[in-house]
């Protein structure tokens, strides 16, 4: 793949609408992301050192009964949202629900700025659709984004 | 016998007793710091971390809502603990907010936490929104004789439109906008990363970069001009925020405006703001301008109300009340004031409400209710869930 890219070169390249709407549908998954780095001291089983409120209060729920780990709750009711969302449309099609009250598109017009700078623009760059405002964005876009980190 | 009063938020947790005057924030995750190989911060505990550089985070909430359980009731052991609230759950009502349209299964995921595990005497579930409404109408409400209320929930994960009529929620008209705080913390760190500074592994840091210069612009075209001058041009929009190091630094602030420009004392790092103080909130108002295709909050707030008949639109325009914790920025109110003033179809007396704290208000309405004569009608006991099940709440929760 790489040997590939290398023979081509990147003015000759452009990206057809699916690598255009991973590229999109991949910045609109950061927009949702709680993490960019992994995880420090990941091996280390800290979740031992954390008090329980049993433990810790006397007064917590009648010592007879037995906590659950957390490993019941975990099989329990650990599910990806959108697992969650797909089932529930499947169960009930009309609504109201999660997919019914998402809000509509805009009716005003699309605005567009530019990926470098970030003011008003009004140019799309040809290969990869991105916007910008001045030559001297374009060229910064393209020797930073343009086609880097294209799969 | 006080209430527990819960309000259960992606972001943070808003939570004390009926007699408390406020209630404890206790952010509703759980921090790792690289400079702490020994020990999670559960909560508010994050503010004992003197290096907070590139904490990593586990959440109980996805997308606005529960679905890590396990990790929801770490965060709660603490909070209920006796370091925090000191809980006897046995002889505790408590109310709880969640989200809108909650999925099933994370119903019977509180209900089950709340009753099984923690055994509380009594459950009440409702949501910030209507709790807010409840707090509207028995104060500022009250004088206007109103018996509708558009709430709108701008928090952390996204935002809520939420039409009440006589202190009912009307469901098949709530609209939601995923845009809220982390969306924005996010664009901004992703912009400041490509332009500046790589910071994505720093969200800690840059929501407060957010918080502290972030602003809803009131004018957009005119703020876009202004920030295309130069500095010495009058520029008076640019802003330069001295970073932490973590030793002598311990947390970043906004350099005084008379030193913006001037160079950086040795010790300092700083980041510069110009336009992304205001084309980053302004999300919440075009999505559409990172690819979300959704409306924004002002073309949303007019849509719902505009769904409405003509007498009942007028007490909407009237009583537009904004809560949540991304409301807090300078410019909110006076921004949607102005699209919907613009937008309404009618000519109604548009009124916008803005509490003199938006991220605490639902608690407090939560609190009120708790004391209105009628409350005990809105709880479900322990034993009654235990018979009926997640049924026992059908016609009294409207979530
Ligand atoms: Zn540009
Ligand atoms: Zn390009």
């Amino acid at each position: 793949m790489a040997q590939r890219e290398h023979r081509i070169t990147s003015s000759a390249r452009i990206l057809d609408a699916a690598a255009r709407y991973r590229r999109q549908k991949k910045a609109l998954e950061a927009l949702e992301q709680d993490n960019f780095h992994d995880e420090p001291h990941a091996d280390l089983v800290m979740s031992k050192k954390v008090p329980k409120f049993q433990e810790s209060n006397e007064k917590g729920p009648t010592k007879k009964k037995k906590q659950r780990s957390s490993e019941y709750f975990k099989l329990k009711f650990r599910k990806a949202i959108n697992t969650l969302i797909e089932e529930e449309q499947l169960e009930n099609v009309e609504g109201p629900n999660y997919s019914t009250a998402g809000a509509p598109p805009s009716k005003l017009p699309p605005r567009s700025f530019c990926t470098v700078c970030g003011f008003p623009s009004s140019y799309n760059c040809i290969p990869c659709g991105g916007k910008y405002c001045s030559l001297k964005c374009l060229k910064t876009h393209q020797d930073t984004r343009c086609l880097k980190w294209t799969a | 016998m006080p209430k527990l009063i819960l309000d259960n938020g992606g972001y943070s947790i808003k939570a004390g007793f009926s007699t408390a005057e406020k209630p404890r924030l206790i952010p509703n995750c759980i921090s790792k710091a690289r400079s702490e190989r020994r020990r999670p911060f559960i909560g508010d505990q994050i503010d004992d971390c003197r290096d907070t550089s590139g904490l990593f985070f586990i959440l109980p909430f996805q997308k606005g809502y529960m679905v890590n359980a396990d990790t929801q009731k770490t965060i709660w052991d603490y909070c209920f603990g006796k370091d925090v609230l000191d809980v006897t759950p046995t002889e505790t009502d408590i109310v709880i907010t969640e989200p809108h349209f909650n999925f099933k299964t994370l119903q019977e995921a509180v209900c089950e936490l709340l009753f099984e595990e923690y055994e509380f005497r009594s459950l009440c579930r409702t949501s910030s929104s209507t709790s807010a409404d409840y707090y509207y109408s028995i104060t500022e409400g009250i004088q206007k004789k109103t018996s509708c209320t558009l709430v709108v929930d701008c928090g952390y994960s996204f935002t809520h439109i939420v039409p009440y009529v006589n202190g009912v929620k009307v469901t098949e008209s709530v609209r939601r906008i995923d845009v809220g705080g982390k969306a924005l913390t996010n664009h901004l760190k992703e912009i400041i990363s490509y332009r500046q500074l790589h910071v994505l592994d720093e969200t800690y840091l840059i929501n407060q970069v957010k918080e502290d210069v972030c602003y809803v612009s009131t004018d957009f075209s005119q703020d876009v001009e202004v920030s295309k001058k130069k500095l010495s041009e009058n520029n008076t929009i640019v802003r330069e925020y001295v970073l932490p190091d973590y030793s002598s630094i311990r947390r970043g602030y906004i350099r005084k405006l008379e030193e913006t420009g001037k160079r950086a004392k040795d010790n300092e790092q700083i980041l510069r703001l110009n336009n992304e103080r205001f084309t980053v909130p302004e999300l919440l108002f075009h999505p559409s301008d990172v690819g979300i295709p959704q409306m924004g909050i002002s073309e949303a707030i007019v849509t719902v109300i505009e769904s409405f008949p003509e007498p009942i639109k007028h007490h909407f325009y009237d009583n537009i009340v904004l809560i949540g914790g991304t409301s807090c920025f300078p410019g909110f109110k006076e921004r949607i004031l102005h699209d919907v003033r613009r937008d309404a179809s009618i000519y109604a007396d548009t009124n916008v409400f803005l509490p003199t704290n938006p991220t605490f208000y639902a608690w407090e309405g939560a609190k009120k209710f708790s004391q209105d004569a009628e409350f005990s009608k809105y709880t479900v006991s322990r034993n009654t869930y235990n018979e009926k099940g997640l049924n026992a709440f059908a016609k009294i929760c409207d979530i």
